[in-house]
């Protein structure tokens, strides 16, 4: 009955990391998720830490990840999500959203 | 040779109406608490009855007073009827009175249906259609008794079914002229009628009810509740298939997907310059989400199926858009709108549960029996239709197939579209290998696994990934490979093949949110043209009258 | 960033994180036990539940003109902003914070000026008890009453009630036993929730599928005319904010005036009206209205509110 701790790791870009120590965007609602991103200078390294209720999806989430990670050109990071089950659709407006938030852009 | 006795039915049909005075007394007006006893001397064991009720309105007091007959007396009933969606429609079963049904809908008694059917108490005979169930009772499912809904009676028995008519035209006709019983339940006896939907002489019982009948608002879709992954699959339906199209003519599903096209079309659908393009006509339930459109000037005409709790006095104050009577009130009838639905209308829009590998899709689990509606008669290619729409002939046109099955001739063809979230919640595929309709087949012993919507019949399906144009492929591997394509991170989408998805978005098979030149950032909540369900009283100028479910005020 | 487009935002639909930083002064708030300091639920892991980076509950301070401002604004897209052990501890701390600031300035200055006084709001978005961690979150429950009564002379702490959830069990006693209660007509404030009214009593007693009776029974503007409201307001955050501006802007004594409950004449207020409901016997909330002088009380929810608030009758007080 435990929670799942996943965790993974991608090549990012060195140097694109956040403004911020950390940010922090999203509500762990039921479908929904939070992220706490963290800079951390790691060769452009990104990792990302999953703590989530649901079993099985292991293979999703590094194929939602490591296409968040592709697409946005980000590094340097640590990723933290709690999920509440999440749909792939919500993982990656949530992660988007949180980047773009940790960057300074509108807040929505 | 024996003279053979031609008038059997009007004859056992004569001895009812004995019994029937025998037991209530004379005239056609019957006390309310004399139900039990009429029920009882009109209905005989193993009579196929109607009690009427669709995914609206509901004979609800005569279902419950047929519950209180004596099983002894009355048994092993055959409903035919569009819906089994009361507790009381379930007892019937359980009580013995009745023993099977052939029906279309179920809803919220989905599961208790599946169980009756899985412990031996309920006798499933078919799943069907609005229009095909309504057709077999005037061939092999003949009503022996009909129990009906309305909202008015006057004392020579003349109806005023009004907004709801809905099915009880068809359920009578088909009781009356094989000189059948028709009893019906109103809430009300008055002097005159605002006018006559059912004529006196077909109605040979009514019983003034001590309450309302039971309406479901069922098409009412609350703003508040659209996601931005439902807004998103709009947008790209908006300009991926009804601008692509010039899709004039529309029936909608009853679903969230839909509701949230309804709401863009003043907002988005205006930005892109489609007003009077696209959308004028529908077959469709007054939905209340539609508010918006319709007072923005989009809507020239709406045909429905039945009436909506709360949008009476809307529609009534709209006689140009809706169907109103000479007394200025609504009627509806299920049967024309379902042939306008599966004739006249160029498009059906749904959103499912599943969808197949090979694009077959079902609302169905392997525990709830959920029945069809009237969806299948819209998500169709109706293949006797022969009038022609822009929107029907390049639909037709671009179809991969023709050449195979049909060679040079030209032929149309419906656009049947299917909106579909990758992922449902609690991490629920939308698109599986095989349907859990296959295990209800195995389940409740049908001859067929209940499909909604054939993958022969589908043309687009859209997804949040994008929108496959499924009608334009050659053969079934690659509607397979559009399927996958859109299918996003589910099992099905996983196996996508990038550099086939790549060629089919070359051929504009697949197109994806960029192909369509819009940004998924930009789908959000703001573009509603109403986001509450007070929104859409204001938008009325304070016609709609929300019930108090949906009014959180 | 425009925080004025910000302040016009619905309070309904703002995250807990949001409301919290948006009700006092423009970059002032600063957030205690934020995210970062990963302060989850210890007992939610063990039935596999879902967890929280701040464990529902939004904790702070900020200032409004010179005013310290301690603030405690819950999440109830989060297991329904229900209470825990972390979610009660970081409550309880707040008002810890906020006495420690009102003592300091009063050790320093032999007084406390009342344009410094400090002030406690609490944006309730909540069931009450989380029922995984229920004797912690009840614990918390009386720690945080103990601590109401110690601000009692002190400082003002207000309630705001206009989000989703509403305030809702234990927490609907914790809000009654605050200075002051603002709502927006949105805002639902009782003991029992709906839902549970329904599964023990049933639904002859209390459908609660019907909105409009959820609204009639504990929504804003029933509140206000029951004077269980004491300010009832638009629902945007430029509007609870103007709310608190002004009542902070009162003396402290006149704040108290704003309570409810707490002294012998209001308890007998409050029996008054309880003997008046046994002779009332109300079929529905629009029977009181009617009562105190609202003769078309069916239109008092379908008025903008502020036609509602010009034509609204209140139950008349009995201790001014």
């Amino acid at each position: 009955m435990a929670l799942n701790h996943l965790e993974f790791s991608y090549d990012g870009v060195a140097g694109a990391s956040i403004p911020a120590d950390w940010s922090h965007s999203g509500v762990v609602g039921s479908g929904d998720m939070e992220v706490l991103l963290t800079r951390k200078a790691q060769g452009g390294k990104v990792v990302v830490k999953v703590c989530t209720p649901v079993c099985g999806f292991d293979q999703v989430w590094d194929k939602v990840l490591a296409h968040f990670v592709a697409e946005s050109g980000c590094g340097d990071l640590v990723i933290e999500i709690n999920d509440n089950n999440a749909t792939p659709f919500i993982v990656s407006l949530r992660l988007q959203q949180a980047l773009s938030e940790a960057r300074g852009g509108d807040l929505q | 040779m024996q003279r053979r006795q031609w008038d059997t039915l009007h004859q056992d049909r004569m001895q009812r109406l004995a019994a029937a005075e025998q037991a209530v007394g004379p005239g056609k007006i019957v006390a309310a608490r004399d139900t039990v006893k009429l029920l009882e001397a009109v209905i005989q064991p193993g009579d196929k009855v109607n009690l009427e009720g669709c995914n609206q309105k509901q004979a609800d007091f005569l279902a419950e007073k047929l519950c209180r007959v004596d099983p002894k007396k009355v048994y092993g009933l055959h409903f035919v009827q569009s819906s089994i969606t009361l507790d009381s429609h379930i007892r019937l079963f359980e009580k013995g009175i009745a023993e099977k049904i052939d029906f279309s809908y179920s809803g919220a008694k989905a599961g208790a249906l599946a169980e009756g059917v899985r412990s031996g108490k309920i006798k499933l005979g078919d799943i069907h259609t609005y229009l095909e169930l309504f057709g077999r009772y005037f061939i092999d499912l003949i009503p022996r008794v009909a129990l009906v809904a309305a909202y008015a009676a006057d004392r020579e028995g003349n109806l005023y079914t009004g907004a709801n008519t809905e099915d009880t035209p068809v359920i009578v006709e088909a009781a009356k002229f094989k000189q059948g019983i028709v009893i019906a339940q109103v809430n009300q006896i008055v002097e005159h009628l605002p006018r006559v939907d059912i004529p006196a002489d077909w109605v040979d019982f009514v019983v003034e009810s001590p309450r309302p009948f039971y309406l479901e608002p069922l098409f009412t879709r609350d703003p508040a509740l659209i996601t931005e992954s439902q807004i998103l699959r709009a947008m790209m339906a908006i300009k991926g298939i009804y601008a692509e199209y010039g899709v004039q003519t529309v029936n909608h599903g009853i679903g969230f997907d839909t509701a949230a096209i309804e709401l863009l079309l003043p907002t988005y659908g205006e930005s892109l310059g489609l007003k009077g393009k696209i959308c004028s006509s529908f077959a469709l339930n007054p939905h209340p989400t539609l508010i918006p459109a319709i007072e923005s000037g989009w809507v020239e005409n709406i045909c429905c199926f039945g009436g909506e709790l709360g949008m009476e006095e809307y529609v009534a104050a709209r006689p140009d858009v809706f169907w109103i009577g000479p007394d200025g009130s609504p009627r509806s009838n299920r049967t024309y709108a379902q042939v306008a639905g599966h004739y006249a209308v160029d498009m059906f829009v749904g959103g499912t549960l599943q969808i197949d590998a090979d694009g077959n899709s079902s609302t169905a689990t392997a525990d709830r029996i959920a029945g069809f509606g009237g969806a299948p008669n819209m998500g169709c290619d109706p293949r006797g239709r022969r009038h022609a729409s822009d929107a029907w002939l390049k639909c037709g046109a671009e179809t991969g197939s023709t050449a195979e099955t049909l060679g040079e001739t030209p032929r149309g063809r419906r656009l049947v579209v299917q909106l579909q979230e990758t992922f449902r919640e609690k991490m629920k595929p939308g698109f599986v290998d095989r349907l859990d309709a296959w295990e209800l087949r195995d389940a409740a012993g049908l001859a067929l696994p209940p499909v909604m919507i054939y993958g022969d019949d589908v043309t687009h399906i859209v997804t949040e990934v994008g929108i496959a144009y499924l009608h334009k492929c050659r053969d079934l591997e690659e509607r397979r490979a559009a399927i996958r394509a859109v299918a996003g991170y589910t099992e099905i989408g996983m196996r996508a093949d990038p550099r086939q998805t790549k060629d089919l978005r070359r051929r504009g098979i697949v197109k994806m949110p960029a192909d369509l030149e819009i940004d998924p950032a930009k789908a959000k909540r703001s573009l509603l043209a109403a986001q509450t369900i007070r929104d859409l009283v204001a938008w009325s100028g304070g016609l709609y009258h929300p019930p108090g479910k949906f009014k959180n005020w | 960033m425009n925080t004025d487009g910000l302040m016009e935002m619905s309070f309904y639909s703002a995250t807990a994180r949001r409301r919290a930083s948006q009700l006092v002064d423009p970059g002032t708030f600063s957030e205690l036990l934020a995210p970062n300091d990963r302060l989850v639920s210890p007992h939610l892991p063990e039935l596999g539940e879902a967890v929280s980076f701040d464990d529902g509950v939004v904790t702070g301070v900020g200032r409004i003109g010179a005013r310290p401002v301690f603030l405690i604004s819950q999440e109830g897209r989060f297991i329904g902003g229900a209470v825990g052990e972390i979610h009660g501890a970081k409550m309880v701390g707040i008002f810890r914070l906020a006495l420690q600031a009102y003592e300091t300035i009063l050790d320093r200055e032999g007084r406390v000026p009342e344009e410094r006084r400090p002030a406690i709001l609490i944006s309730f978005d909540t069931g009450g008890v989380r029922l995984h961690e229920a004797n912690a979150g009840l614990l918390a429950h009386a720690e945080i009453m103990d601590m109401i009564q110690e601000t009692k002379g002190k400082i003002p702490v207000i309630s705001l009630i206009g989000s989703k959830v509403g305030c809702f069990g234990g927490m609907g006693f914790v809000a009654a036993a605050t200075d002051v209660i603002v709502m927006s007509s949105l805002g639902r404030l009782g003991l029992t929730g709906p839902e549970v009214i329904e599964q023990e009593i049933g639904k002859e007693e209390f459908d609660a599928s019907d909105k409009s009776l959820i609204s009639r029974t504990t929504g804003g503007r029933h509140r206000y005319i029951m004077q269980d409201c004491n300010v009832l307001v638009d629902d945007t955050i430029r509007a609870f904010r103007r709310a608190v501006e002004e009542i902070l802007a009162l003396p402290y004594e006149e704040i108290c005036h704003y309570r409810r409950i707490g002294t012998y004449p209001l308890v007998q207020e409050q029996m008054a009206l309880v003997q008046q409901a046994a002779e009332l016997m109300p079929g529905d909330s629009m029977d009181v209205w009617r009562c105190y002088g609202n003769d078309e009380p069916e239109l008092l929810p379908e008025w903008e509110l502020s036609e509602f608030l010009c034509a609204v009758r209140r139950r008349p007080k009995e201790v001014p």
